[in-house]
This record gives structure tokens, C-alpha cells and sequence, in this order.
């Protein structure tokens, strides 16, 4: 079992990193948008790993803020 | 960077997908890079960029990678009215750039081109690839259109390669 961190949590990190994201589930997946970026596989589980985490915010660009709110991202 | 946990992958993928009135083929030429973290092995995107997946082993990594990009082609088909719709959003999706992601892979393959030993198991089992010969690309095409002929030499199956 990897790392991992609450859904709860990434939703409180996109409040303070990503303000305005919005956050839909599609059939599969979640699907975060933010600016003109849009991340689309997103697991819909409610503790998500850390490199998926790590993944999406490197994609939206708010790595570095994300690093400060998730312990270990 | 260890040369002994970064890995280059260039992957061709092809994929038919049935969306709202219409059949669309996908063939993705992609680019991802495996690595170790948090115990796992875990397969990043380069081209496309957002999407990741993990796993015990490399193959299961690589393999519930691919699972991940299919699910987003279906997410992509069920949201899109048309066939235009959908792929312009392949598209994108396919061509959205993780502009860091892409400076490791770069990294690691300067590693790999560095090295004079042959890459660790499991990844010397794959064919080696030239990365200029696999450029990224992503091709989506109208298969339900009326005079499409379908011929065995459309098949073409799932490759993956370290990239040289």
C-alpha cells in the first residue's frame, strides 16, 4: 500500500491552491478543472494515492502550494 | 536522478471506441515515465501528461496505465454530442503537456544513452526504440463513416518500448 491522502483533503488543498477548480464525476473518473487545464483521471476512490495527487498538480500547475497543504505529496 | 529508477517508455496504443451515434478509432503514440515511489511503481504521462497509474511491478503499472487511458476515452465519449466533439477533446487531452514530467523523461533518457550496460530487468526484455523515430501523435478517425473499408491491416497491437 502506497501513500495516500483523503479526497476530503485534496478538496481543501484545491480551496487554497486552485481557487475557482471545479471538481465533476464522470463514469469513470473525477474530472478537476482549473484555468484552462483540465485533469480527467482522477480515481474516484475516497483516499487517493500520492502520485496521482502529485500528478494532477504538477498538470495544474500548483505543485508547489500543494506541497505545503498534503503531508508528504 | 538514478538511471536505475527512471525509466523512458515510448507506447503505441489503438483503441475503438462507441460514442453517441458514432465508432471512433484512437492510436495514441505516447510517452510516459516509470518510476519507483512510495513502494510502488508508478507510470506517468509525458504525452498526454494528465493522467498516472501504479502498481506492484512494472508490467502491472504499465498495464492499469493503459486500463486509466481507456477509461478516459469512454469518460471522453460520454460527455461528447458528436463525433467532432469527441475528438477534439482526444486531441487535447492527448496533446496536454506536463512541461516537468517531459524535463525528467528528457533527463532519463540522456541516462539511458549515457549508459554502457544494458537497462535492468524488466525493462531489457523490451525492444529498444530510437525516440525520434516515435515523435507523440494521436490520430482520431470517423469509423462508422459509410464508405470506411475495414481490412485486418487496420489491426494493430498494444507496444511498449524503452526508449534509446
Amino acid at each position: 500500500m502506497s501513500a495516500t491522502a483523503l479526497f476530503a483533503d485534496v478538496e481543501r488543498m484545491l480551496k487554497v491552491c486552485a481557487p475557482g477548480a471545479t471538481v465533476r464525476l464522470a463514469t469513470h473518473s473525477r474530472v478537476i478543472q482549473y484555468k484552462d487545464k483540465t485533469y480527467r483521471s482522477l480515481p474516484k476512490f475516497d483516499r487517493i494515492e500520492l502520485g496521482h495527487i502529485r500528478k494532477m498538480s504538477r498538470v495544474l500547475e500548483i505543485l508547489e502550494c500543494a506541497k505545503r497543504q498534503i503531508p508528504g505529496l | 536522478m538514478s538511471e536505475m529508477t527512471h525509466h523512458p517508455l515510448l507506447f503505441t496504443l489503438r483503441d475503438a471506441v462507441s460514442g453517441k451515434g458514432f465508432l471512433a478509432g484512437i492510436t495514441l503514440s505516447g510517452r510516459a515515465l516509470m518510476v519507483q515511489e512510495d513502494g510502488k511503481w508508478w507510470t506517468y504521462g509525458v504525452r498526454p501528461g494528465a493522467i498516472a497509474e501504479s502498481g506492484s511491478t512494472p508490467q502491472e503499472s504499465f498495464a492499469r496505465f493503459r486500463n486509466r487511458y481507456k477509461e478516459v476515452l469512454f469518460d471522453i465519449a460520454d460527455e461528447s454530442r458528436t463525433f467532432a466533439a469527441f475528438k477534439r477533446e482526444v486531441e487535447r487531452f492527448a496533446n496536454e503537456v506536463d512541461k516537468e514530467e517531459e524535463r525528467s523523461w528528457n533527463d532519463a533518457l540522456q541516462l539511458v544513452r549515457a549508459s554502457s550496460g544494458p537497462p535492468p530487468e524488466p525493462f531489457s526484455q523490451l525492444d529498444r526504440m530510437k525516440a525520434e523515430e516515435a515523435p507523440p501523435k494521436v490520430t482520431v478517425e470517423k469509423l462508422s463513416a459509410a464508405k470506411r473499408k475495414f481490412t485486418p491491416k487496420d489491426n494493430l497491437k498494444d507496444t511498449v518500448a524503452k526508449a534509446a
